[in-house]
């Protein structure tokens, strides 16, 4: 069944079409990747599912519900999480804190109960901190984990924002370019990662990506993109043999 | 009829004013985006400049006119260098309190060199008016308008025109990419400051024959930057415009309104055009793209 | 160098890290409460308002150091404190329901003025916060049947459960009683989830909002927040003064918060309390100066304000981690002696990246 479906959604900036008549949906469980040249939509697409953009037109369903528009701080508890493609995580922060945020959703404390410490927020955040470990675990961070962010290497902070995404405990995982300023070895890595959080967490994934090669490899679907339109929508070995594509990429 | 016309008058030619000193907070912003504070207390050193020229130096008054502008530049050059320089780069947030604490630091050095008593500057027309048809019109607010209207043109002219003008525009877009297109982005940055230190110069000596000069003068800063916002930060046209509207509300309220909202009535216009159209009139800003 | 075992995730949310710790904060406390007996009773009344600004500046510190949220209208905030308090407490109310109404009257303020705040940033956000604070000052000036005009209103003496508590030596107890409780508070919130929210929004709006923080609330919250622990530094800052005038909630007092935030360190409750010394000792020490300097220098008018801002712009040029940034720098070169690198507290060379598109 579909978890997330778009129906001729489109978006324009002052005149240009970022994104034209855009529908898809995405079965749940699947790797859906988004690919196309710079420019193409890929980013404003993300920013129209995690609701940070308003679409003109268009519907927006996630999980049989509509979230058209829905606030985007709402998007978080209903199960969508998202990384961003220059990584926006909080540069003061410690992992561990950037990845307690991820739990911000779950929270069940009011203010005046914090401003006591009362022993519920302490056993809440107990059960956070344990909640986050597991993913810092999952992921490998262990050693990150007390190091203030403005201080780690970018590929660091990149898996730093998967797993701040994956504390929010997603059905659908929004990745951004997930393997730029990655070195070979970390992208190899990057695509285990992706295998287990898709097998192993159950969590449904759309990725915008320029590496082809992780696309092949990781994804079910790929849909392709030029200048806010939909070009095709196919397994990996038919969008890249697909004519329309190359036309898009390679130009005439 | 006539107090209609009057109180347009006096409300235009403070509302020059009121959009020179915030053509300067505009030009530093669109250049280097950081926001100057200290700006009402640089327009407060150009009368003071010009009253030493003027009044101590005894020189003539077109030529102290000319040698206060040039030496503002030069002090707003050297403030960039010494003061601003290193923070470049910097939050905001640092850049407006290191320009608030220039503020009081400048407040203060005028107080020591020039004592704290005001002190009036008399100008060759100063006293002047003008009667047309009951409405009384004086020299020094029609030198202020006209000032101001010349002003503004030239600087149209500059920044269409003159490859400096241009280049300046360059690097309030991006400094990295004017950087690799060869624009000396540090030394530009000296020049808008001296620009903008010159245009509040000129603020200076045309608010000065009407107002007393003291060192508090500065705080019209306040309400100047209302204007850059009511205008739309970022955007020249914009500064005077906002400058305008300012100026003439503030001299219908006064009439109209019970005391003490004329005080408030440049801070009450912020409020009310933040609530409604938060980016201004002529707006410029865009939301952060991710 | 210590290091720190660490046991269970427990241990990570004390207030305390290790016994170290605990024992300096009991010996410093223990001098703060033996202290007043020892010196002259001008330096306990002092010190009451060094605790008194360290409260406005706890509010501040959570709003600017914490939320990333500018404001220079907090005089209006310590303003709105002090004049309810004194207000109720002339119409017979006792000094605590008064002081927790007139927090509570403060926060409730606090929020309105961050309603439309939630719309701006950083600029924006600090003119507009001065504009309120301009008019709060001229609403002061005006509404003469409940403020007193310019005359001002005096302020009844404070009496806690029928003692008097005006003297030096008891109102000092009892503002450094509310100091650490403002500071517990405080703490707490900021190791449970709405602090970390707020700090997340400092940080980057837009992805706190993709991790399902509500904007709009977590801002406006952090402005009652601010203004209810300011508003009850004023209800103290009006039995310390003992006659409100409008003149002493003027802008000059906001900045001097700000200073209170920006010397002591953004982003620590350790630089409340330091930032706090340093405005509150500041001008004794201006004072003291004069006497030594030749007239021509110590009569020049705004010499005060002067010396703040070359402090200010020295500090944010040089030491822009405020004064705990440099002490924590100094313990770390001893701690790592001989072996301390320049290069660990380098700051990084940034471009700037313009937020604006045309």
């Amino acid at each position: 069944m579909s978890l997330l479906k778009m129906t001729d959604m489109s978006l324009s900036f002052g005149g240009v079409l970022a994104v034209q008549q855009v529908s898809f949906d995405v079965v749940e469980g699947e790797v859906f990747s988004i690919i196309g040249p710079n420019g193409a939509g890929k980013t404003t697409l993300f920013n129209l599912i995690s609701r940070l953009y308003d679409a003109d037109i268009g519907k927006l369903c996630f999980d049989d519900e509509n979230i058209t528009r829905t606030p985007a701080h709402h998007i978080a508890e209903l199960g969508i999480a998202r990384t961003f493609q220059n990584t926006e995580l909080f540069e003061h922060e410690t992992v561990l804190h950037n990845l307690l945020i991820g739990k911000h959703v779950y929270r069940k404390t009011n203010l005046l109960s914090e401003f006591c410490f009362t022993p519920r927020v302490r056993r809440q955040e107990l059960q956070f901190r344990r909640e986050a470990e597991d993913v810092i675990d999952l992921l490998n961070l262990q050693r990150y984990r007390d190091q203030i962010i403005g201080n780690l290497p970018y590929g660091v902070r990149k898996m730093v924002e998967v797993a701040r995404a994956l504390c929010i405990k997603p059905k659908l995982l929004l990745l951004d370019e997930p393997s730029s300023g990655l070195n070979p070895e970390e992208t190899e890595d990057l695509s285990f990662w992706l295998e287990d959080i898709n097998e192993e967490l159950g969590v449904t994934i759309i990725m915008v990506e320029h590496d082809m090669n992780l696309v092949s490899r990781s994804s079910n679907r790929v849909m392709a993109l030029a200048d806010g339109k939909c070009l095709a929508i196919g397994s990996p070995q038919e969008i890249q043999s697909n004519a329309e594509v190359l036309r898009a990429y390679l130009g005439d | 009829m006539e107090v209609v016309f009057q109180l347009l008058l006096s409300g235009i030619s403070q509302g020059c004013v009121y959009g020179l000193i915030a053509l300067g907070f505009v030009l530093i912003y669109k250049a280097t985006e950081m926001v100057n504070f200290a700006q009402g207390e640089i327009m407060m050193l150009g009368a003071f400049f010009a009253f030493t020229f003027i009044s101590i130096l005894e020189l003539n008054f077109f030529l102290a006119v000319a040698a206060t502008i040039v030496s503002m530049a030069i002090c707003g050059a050297l403030l960039e260098r010494v003061v601003l320089r290193p923070m470049i780069g910097e939050p905001p947030f640092s850049v407006l309190m290191l320009t608030i604490g220039l503020g009081f630091l400048l407040r203060a050095i005028a107080g020591a060199v020039w004592g704290s008593e005001p002190k009036s500057l008399s100008a060759p027309y100063t006293g002047g008016v003008f009667n047309v048809s009951g409405v009384i019109i004086g020299y020094e607010n029609l030198v202020i308008i006209a000032g101001t209207a010349l002003l503004c043109s030239l600087l149209f002219v500059f920044f269409k025109f003159s490859r400096l003008g241009i280049a300046m525009q360059a690097a309030s877009q991006n400094q990295l990419a004017a950087y690799y297109v060869g624009i000396p982005v540090k030394r530009i940055y000296s020049m808008v400051w001296a620009l903008s230190a010159a245009i509040s110069a000129v603020a200076g000596i045309l608010v000065a024959p009407v107002s007393l000069i003291d060192p508090l003068m500065g705080f019209i800063g306040i309400k100047a930057f209302a204007a850059a916002i009511v205008g739309g930060f970022g955007s020249l046209p914009g500064a005077i415009v906002g400058g305008l509207i300012i100026g003439i509300v503030e001299q219908f309220a006064s009439l109209y309104l019970p005391p003490g909202f004329s005080d408030v009535t440049a801070y009450v216009i912020l409020l009310l055009m933040l609530l409604i159209r938060p980016e201004g009139i002529f707006a410029t800003m865009q939301r952060k793209k991710v | 160098m210590r290091f720190i075992r660490k046991t269970s995730y427990g241990q990570d949310i004390q207030l305390f890290k290790h016994r170290g710790q605990v024992f300096w904060y009991g010996l410093l406390l223990a001098t703060v409460f033996g202290l007043p007996f020892f010196i002259d009773s001008f330096y306990v009344g002092e010190l009451s308002m060094v605790f008194i600004y360290a409260i406005a500046g706890t509010g501040l510190m959570l709003l600017v150091g914490y939320t990333g949220l500018v404001s220079l209208g907090h005089a209006a905030f310590l303003a709105i404190g002090a004049y309810t308090h004194a207000y109720l407490m002339t119409h017979g109310w006792p000094l605590l329901p008064s002081i927790i109404s007139a927090t509570l009257f403060t926060s409730l303020i606090g929020g309105l003025v961050g309603i439309p705040a939630l719309r701006m940033t950083g600029i924006y956000l600090a003119v507009a916060t001065l504009a309120f604070a301009i008019i709060i000052e001229q609403v002061l000036t005006h509404w003469v049947s409940v403020t007193g005009g310019f005359r001002g209103m005096p302020v009844p003496l404070p009496q806690l459960f029928g003692v008097d508590i005006h003297d030096a030596l008891s109102f000092y107890f009892f503002c450094l009683a509310i100091l650490i409780i403002c500071l517990l508070l405080a703490l707490n919130l900021l190791r449970s989830p709405t602090g970390r929210a707020m700090r997340a929004i400092r940080d980057s709006e837009i992805s706190a909002q993709s991790m399902g923080i509500h904007l709009a609330y977590t801002k406006t919250l952090a402005f009652a927040i601010s203004a209810g622990f300011t508003g009850l530094a004023g209800c103290l800052l009006a039995h310390k003064i003992g006659y409100l005038a409008p003149d002493g909630f003027t802008l000059l007092i906001s900045i001097q918060l700000l200073i209170l935030v920006v010397v002591g360190g953004l982003g620590s409750l350790h630089g409340v309390i330091y930032g706090a010394f340093f405005i509150g000792f500041l001008p004794q020490a201006i004072a003291l100066m004069r006497d030594y300097l030749p007239t021509k220098i110590s009569q020049i008018p705004g010499l005060e304000p002067g010396i703040f801002g070359l402090i200010l712009v020295l500090f944010l040029i040089y030491e822009p981690l405020g004064i705990y940034g440099r002490w924590l720098k100094i313990r770390h070169y001893f701690e790592e002696f001989p072996l301390y690198r320049k290069a660990t507290h380098q700051r990084q060379k940034s471009y700037l990246r313009t937020e604006r598109l045309r």
